[in-house]
Order: structure tokens, then sequence, then C-alpha cells
């Protein structure tokens, strides 16, 4: 059958670049995304060239709003055996990383069209968080909303993030509100007619250490009280779920079958064109620099194509609230830690579910697409915005991984890149009511689950946002926990 | 694609072992190569359509050639050199690449298949598609074993690295010796030269610089760069070095860093464009001079003096050249007898190309016979070290390609980064090793 093929290795026509243009993902990065382009064995040599003309010839943007995607490390496809060759000083922090991604917006991609002047709510951030919440209020009624977002849809750690999504958590409120998320996954293709690729294939938990063994113990009884039926496993049985899975040193393993692992981006695009649909307005390349605020309010958003005049607005964005959060001159515990992860060459499936190591913080997962997907986190990695990736990283992660699974060794690693965890000192969110600018609602510190919570999340700050009925959600996890001293018991099943 | 008649052997003729076949092939040959010649151009099935591919670029830059090649997934068979008894195994097909009943695909989709929206939200026929898709996705399996040891890795300091090796490179590394500055070359083929032993040759291509006058072990050959990283250990290169006892991972530390890898073979989008039997020109320039194969007759189609250059290096080893189309004009002088302004190219065949059709300045179709369409445009450069060494890469809407913004010096953003040749946008072999030779004189400048 004729087909024009614009990037072979994942099949893409001509046609599918033109409908990702039609529905409005013009930048080279988002028609990346949407189309798959460039995301196969090649990383881009053969593809990039021809689409940049083609998105030039025929999108709204012309150069220098012509960018090329970020060329992640390896140039060429490199197996893990051999970035597991290269020493690692543990006792050093990792810094720098390629390449600097932060700030890399050209004013050219900003959109033409000008900024409304005022809307009831405005939302800082486009990530899961502030879209899910825009879905939510829509549902709501309330669609004179503004979502604003710094890059394009997916750049921040919506966009990065492993796609897990789990129930087995240390505290009973998270419990909840991931079983809820997972719940709305399930029928998002119902709700928002796009497929997330939901694969239920569980989270396998191993602890190496008797204090991490302990922690995975009890919470799978907090697991079971909330009805999920997570279950400690003997080492036979984590081999079996997982065929060639080696099991040295590992003193305690758990299992639940209903954890699984989504495809993050549509989740985005799905909120995204609702939104639009319903009038909310998502502004892509809007950067936030200033508030204007009087009386114990925010009047005001300030950004970079203009001001809006608001009755609410909401902090989030993630990694980056902080940093927004102190031009309104409210400083927030949250700190950004880089966390670095990769994808390799696209195998049949031999991967049910995901696996993590709770003690060092490796955890690696099969996609839909067939990629193994994993990271790690680093002990000494310093706090600060930093999305680089580094040689540190593949070597740690190749390392581990070999030494759990064996033959991965001979797998090659296609691309690196980096988010940011958005981590709070109790490893809770920070939710409600900003103490003295009671209009500015902060969503803001999930640690790095903040994807898998948006769902659940989203519903009930909605529906507090809309009826103002008590939500003790708003309250436990308000900024004054941490002024007041009363902080509970923290979140103990992070990974990383 | 036959080995041309009266070419003398350059290599043992041996056998490989093409899912249970003996295949000829010829020793330290790309694979893929004596696979074409022993008539086998179906090397896979493509990842979501099931086509039929098979190799295009020959320059690891696409995935047309991928196969298993003994019990490893997804080798680039385009750069595996052929050995006696190698297993070959082509990947995602059922039962078999040449009769894939998965093939369907295509057909069941004239207008593409959208992934996002298929079946969402339709009870039932979303989760059997979930599960089918899954089972459908992936190329190659798990490999069945463990890696070797693989030797430690290195860590190099010098002054200079230099990454590849054609035009510019060694242009660079022969004002580097001449001045007597210590530099590394890392070139990812077996040997040196890029387009001027490999490309279509232009008249005023400058002779290939003797490596034998280069100081002994400054050019690491078959040595891959793979990543310009800034860790807590400064800046480097990371490379891979096939080396006689097996993969090395190297570290290059050097205090100046020249970026000369070319470009890479780009697709140009015509319908058709991934039939087997469609060559990036670059490939088909390089096995008719490193390999003596070419094919049979010949259809080329593209823009710029490498197009035209390719037709007259084709006929003189009697490849019969069909069409010459030229999809931006005006024509050269000297230009081939077919030659002519044209658009809307397409290949046409089901398994391989047979003939090949486009659109005249008049208006009219015109289709002509051939076994080979050979796609000749500018390459696409390779940028991707630079940006991540932090050099600016710009659109350049008018030849359509992303370039390195570089002084004419080679000079860059990043102080340490120069770039030379194909890097910055195209040009030809004479200019490229001009650039390199001033780039060379500029950052020694800047050593202390």
């Amino acid at each position: 059958m004729s087909k024009a093929l614009i990037c072979s290795c994942e099949d893409v026509t001509v046609e599918d670049v033109r409908h990702a243009l039609s529905r409005g993902y013009n930048d080279v990065e988002s028609v990346k995304r949407y189309t798959g382009f460039g995301t196969g064995i090649c990383q881009g040599k053969s593809c990039l060239a021809a689409v940049a003309a083609l998105i030039a010839k025929e999108g709204p943007l012309k150069p220098p709003g012509i960018q090329p995607f970020t060329p992640r490390p390896p140039l060429y496809p490199t197996e893990m055996s051999l970035f597991a060759t290269t020493p690692v000083d543990e006792s050093r922090p990792p810094v720098g990383g390629v390449p600097e991604e932060l700030g890399t917006f050209p004013p050219a991609l900003r959109p033409a069209a000008p900024l409304p002047s005022k809307a009831r709510v405005v939302i800082i951030g486009g990530g899961v968080m502030g879209l899910a919440l825009a879905y939510n209020l829509s549902l709501r009624g309330e669609t004179d909303v503004v979502v604003l977002e710094r890059g394009y849809l997916c750049a921040g750690a919506s966009g990065r993030n492993g796609g897990g999504v789990r129930m087995q958590w240390g505290t009973s409120a998270n419990i909840e509100l991931a079983r809820r998320s997972i719940d709305l996954m399930k029928q998002f293709a119902r709700d928002l007619g796009i497929n997330v690729w939901l694969r239920q294939g569980g989270y396998l938990f191993l602890a190496k250490t008797a204090s991490v063994a302990k922690r995975l113990e009890r919470n799978a009884a907090l697991h079971n009280k909330h009805g999920v039926p997570t279950r400690i496993i003997t080492a036979d049985a984590a081999r079996e779920i997982v065929p060639g899975l080696t099991m040295k040193g590992v003193l305690t393993a758990c299992f639940n079958p209903e954890d699984g692992v989504i495809f993050p981006w549509p989740f985005l695009w799905g909120y995204a064109q609702h939104c639009l649909k319903k009038g909310i307005k998502v502004e892509t390349f809007t950067n936030v620099t200033g508030f204007e605020s009087s009386g114990g309010l925010v009047r005001k958003v300030k950004t970079d194509r203009g001001d809006i005049a608001c009755d609410t607005v909401v902090l989030a964005a993630g990694a980056w609230s902080p940093e927004i959060a102190k031009l309104a001159d409210v400083k927030l515990p949250n700190e950004p830690h880089r966390h670095e992860i990769l994808s390799t060459e696209p195998l049949k499936p031999f991967l049910g579910p995901l696996v993590s190591v709770l003690d060092s913080g490796l955890y690696f997962s099969q996609s839909m697409r067939g990629e193994i997907v994993g990271g790690m986190g680093d002990p000494k990695e310093p706090a600060g915005l930093n999305m680089g990736s580094t040689l540190r990283f593949v070597a740690r992660f190749s390392q581990a991984l070999m030494e759990q699974l064996p033959q991965v060794g001979h797998v090659k690693v296609l691309r690196q890149w980096a988010g940011c965890y958005d981590v709070t000192p109790d490893n809770n969110p920070v939710l409600g009511r900003t103490p003295g600018l009671e209009n500015l609602l902060q969503m803001s510190g999930f640690v790095g689950h903040g994807f898998m919570m948006a769902p659940a999340v989203a519903e009930r700050m909605a529906a507090w946002m809309a009826t103002g009925e008590h939500d003790e959600l708003f309250h436990r996890f308000n900024l004054r926990r941490f002024t007041s001293g009363r902080i509970e018991r923290g979140e103990d099943m992070i990974i990383g | 694609m036959r080995r041309i008649p009266d070419a003398s052997p350059r290599g043992r003729a041996i056998t490989v072992d093409l899912e249970g076949e003996a295949v000829p092939a010829v020793e330290g040959e790309p694979v893929a190569c004596s696979l074409l010649v022993a008539g086998e151009d179906l090397l896979a099935r493509s990842i979501k359509y099931h086509r039929p591919r098979g190799a295009f670029c020959f320059a690891a830059a696409c995935s047309h050639c991928l196969m298993r090649v003994d019990g490893l997934p997804n080798v680039y068979t385009c750069r595996t050199p052929a050995r006696a008894g190698m297993r070959l195994e082509r990947q995602n097909a059922f039962p078999s690449a040449k009769i894939d009943l998965f093939g369907t695909i295509d057909w069941f989709f004239p207008r593409g298949l959208d992934h996002h929206e298929m079946f969402a939200g339709v009870p039932v026929a979303e989760q059997v598609m979930a599960k089918v898709a899954r089972q459908l996705a992936g190329l190659g399996l798990l490999p069945p074993h463990e890696a070797p040891a693989r030797l430690p890795a290195r860590i190099l300091r010098i002054r200079v690295a230099v990454v590849g090796g054609g035009a510019a490179g060694l242009a660079a590394a022969k004002v580097l010796s001449e001045r007597g500055v210590p530099f590394l070359l890392l070139e990812r083929d077996e040997r040196v030269g890029g387009r001027l032993t490999r490309g279509a040759p232009l008249p005023d291509d400058p002779a290939v610089p003797e490596v034998a006058s280069l100081p002994k072990g400054s050019v690491l050959t078959r040595t891959h760069a793979i990543g310009l990283y800034d860790d807590e250990g400064g800046r480097f290169l990371a490379a891979v070095a096939q080396e006689p006892e097996g993969l090395r991972f190297l570290q290059i530390h050097a205090d100046r860093i020249l970026l000369a890898p070319g470009g890479h073979p780009g697709l140009l989008p015509f319908e058709n464009n991934d039939l087997p039997g469609v060559y990036a020109g670059r490939a088909a320039s390089m096995l008719l001079r490193e390999h003596d194969v070419a094919p049979k007759a010949a259809a080329l189609v593209g823009w710029g003096p490498e197009l035209h250059a390719l037709a007259r290096l084709l006929e003189t080893h009697r490849t019969k050249v069909t069409a010459v189309v030229d999809l931006r004009g005006p024509l050269p002088g000297g230009a081939h007898s077919t030659a002519c302004v044209g658009s809307e190219p397409k290949a046409h065949g089901l398994k391989r190309v047979g003939s090949f059709s486009f659109t005249r300045e008049n208006g009219k179709r015109k289709k002509v016979d051939c076994d080979a369409v050979l796609v000749s445009i500018p390459p696409s450069p390779s940028f991707e070290l630079a940006r991540q060494g932090g050099a600016t890469v710009n659109f350049d809407a008018e030849r359509g390609l992303f370039a390195v913004q570089a002084e004419a010096n080679g000079s860059t953003a990043a102080p340490d980064l120069f770039v030379a040749g194909d890097i910055t946008g195209g040009g030809t072999a004479r200019e490229a090793a001009a650039a390199g030779a001033r780039a060379a004189e500029a950052l020694i400048g800047g050593l202390s």
C-alpha cells in the first residue's frame, strides 16, 4: 500500500505530521511526541530534517521557532554492558549534565494570539496537575480558566516520568488517592477519547536491608486494610513473576498485581483538548514573571505575554513552584531534585511488572512499545533545577540493572533524559490556601509521584474549589504544617 | 544490486547463515551488502505496518536493515562485517518476512492508523487492542545470554579531539600534526576518508591525506563518539571503540574539541520511499567504490551537486541511469542525458523497487524501469554532539536542515568547541577541507 514515510523507524507518515499540526501541535517537540517520529532506533537522524521542513512549510511556526528536539545521548544505540564499565565516584555529588534544557524556548514559539486580560481562575503549570484540574473545573461548569505553561505540553516532569502507577504507599491518604487515580485512568479513554495504554502488570518491590524489609511488611498490611491486594512473596515467587531476576541479597519482596504502567503523554493531550473544546485557554510557551497583590489577595498574574486579572490562582508548577511562589513573596519548602531516566531499544514483551529495589531507588519496567524504561535515584544529587543527562547515571543504572537482571547486558540504550522531583520535607504534598494570600492555592510537592496522583487530586481539588465544602486533604497538607510543627509521619515508599 | 562483473575480489568468499540457509558473502564487507548481492534485499518488516524493508542508508542512521545477528536483536547489518557462519534472522514478521501475515495491517489502514484514538473508550475492543498492541510492539527478543565481560573503560587526556575523519577532520589533523599539537581523531568507519573515498567524486575534490603521515596512534578507527558529556569530572567525549580484543568504552578529555562528523542521509518523503531498493545516494556511492556493488538500472532523485555527480559515477561503472530527477533545479551544465527538473517522485513495487515515476515540468507523469531508486539530497548535519556541548543549532529553511552556527573559523557558542564540514550545513569536500584546516588553526591559537 502506498505510503509516504517521514519517520521509517516508527512508521510515521507525512499525513500523521499534518494531523498533528491540525490538532495544534506546531512545534517540533510536540509533533515528535504526538506522532512518535524520532523516538525510534535512529533517534531522528534520518527524519528530523524532513519533519522540520514540513512543519516550517505547512505549520504556523517559522525559524527561529523551528528548533530541533533535544538530542539526547547516546548518539548510537549502546549496550548497557559497555556503559557499566565506566567508573563512578560515589563519594562525589553528580553535577552538570547535557544538554542544558532550561530556559531554551525562543520567544518565536510563543502563540501569536493575545492572552486574555482576565479570568476567574489562572492555573500556573500545564503539567498533568494543572490540566487535570482545569478539566475537573470544566466538569463543574467553571470554564473561565487560563492554564499557563512555560514550554510545550510534556516539557516538565509530566512528560519525563517513567509512567508507573501504583497503590503501594506508606500512608492511607496516598493509598486512597492512588486507588481512585487508577480507576480514573481505566476510564480515561472513555471520558476523554484518547488511549493511555494502562497495563496492570503489577509492581514488584524488593528490599535488601532489614529496615526497608520491615517497611515493606508494615506497608503491605496497611495496603490490605485498604483492600489493596499486596502480598509479601518468596524469592521463588518473585522469579516466577520476572524470569531471570536475581534475588541475591533480597530479604523481602512484595507484589501488587493491580499496579501498572501507563503512557504519560496522552493524559496531557486528552485533558488539554477537552479544555480547549470547553473554551479554557491553555497557553504554552508563556512564562510567569510576577504577581500583583493587595489586601491579602493576588489580583493579577504577570507573564511575558501580558497580565491576567483573576479571582483565584493555582500554583501547580511542580519543581518550578518554589521559584514562582517566590515572585509572590511566598516561601515554599519544596526543593527540586534531578532524577535521571533512560529508555532502551524496543523488545518483544518479556517483563510484566515494574520492578523496584526500594533501597537503591532502582526501578525498571517495560513500556507498551517494548522499551525498558528505568531510572535510579542518586543519594548525592544536590537540590536544584537541572535536567541535564550524565554518563554517571547510565553507568550506575546499567550496573544495578545488570546485577538484578543479567540478560540485559546486551540490551542497547537509545536515549537518556532527566526530570525534576518536587521534594518536600515530609514527602507529602503542599495543598490548599496560602497563609497571607488566601486566593493563591497550592498544588505541588508530589515528590516524583504527582503524575499518578493527579487524576484523583484534581477531582477533589475542583470539588473543594467549586463547593467550598470541607476536604481534609487541603487542611492536612496545608503549607501551615511546616511552621506549626504539625508534621505527620511522612511517606516512606518514595523510589529514589 | 549486483557485483560489477570484472571487479577483482575484495575479500575471502564465505557463507553466512540466513534463517538456516547458507548465503554467499564476502568476508569483512557489511553483511547487508552481501545479502543484497545474493538477492536477499528484504531484511525486515517495519514496526507498525509491517512494510517490507531493506537497507537504505548504510550509515546506521535509519532502522531499515536491523536484524537479529547471532542472537542479538536490532543489529545494524549495514555496519556489521560479514563473518563466516554468522547467524542472521529477520525481525518483526510472522511466519516469515517474505510472507508476513501482519503485512495486512498496511492494507487495512491505507490512510494510516491513529493509535491515540483507535478504539479509545470502546468497551472490550480497547482491552483487546491493548493486549494485541503489546504483542505486536517491540522489535526483536531479549538476548538469551549475558554479555561477555567487557574491557575496562579507558580515560584519555589529550590537547585536541577531532570527531570524524572525512574531508574536514583529516584536513584539521594534517594542520595539527604539522604544528606538533597532540590530537586524537575518532573515525567510526574502518578507514578514514568520508565522502572523499565513499562519495560521488566532484571535479575539485582534494586528495585524501595519507594517514601514514599523521602521528602514530593519533587516529582511532571503528570508534563511535556517542555523547559529549559535562559531568563532575569536566567535559569529555564518550566513545565506543572496536579494538582487536573487543569493544571498549572511552572517555576522552580534551582542551579543544573539533566536531567534523558530517551528516546523516535523510529520508525524502515520497510514496514508497521505504521500499527495499530505495537507497541513500551516499550508500550507493559507498557500495560502488568500496565493494564494487551497484544497481543494474537506477533512477536518481534529489538535488544538489552530489545528485549529478552520482549519475556520472554510476555510468562510468556501467549502471544504466534511467532517470535523474532534480527536485529543485536548474540543471547544472553537463548533467546526465536523462536529467530533468521534476516533482512528485514515487517508487513502485510490491516487495522491492521495480520502477519509478515522477511529474515532469510539463505536468505529465513519466515512469521508468529500475532496480534501485537512489535518493541524493544534502546530508542532515550531525549536530547532536555540538548541541550537547552548548553550540547553537539553527534551522535553515532554504536548505531544509538544521546546522550548527559557527564563525568562519569554526568557533561556536561554546568556547572549547569547533566545527567544520557538513555539520555547518553543507558544501563541497574542498570547502569542508578548507574549513577543517581553518578551524584547526583557530583552535591552536586559543591553546595556552
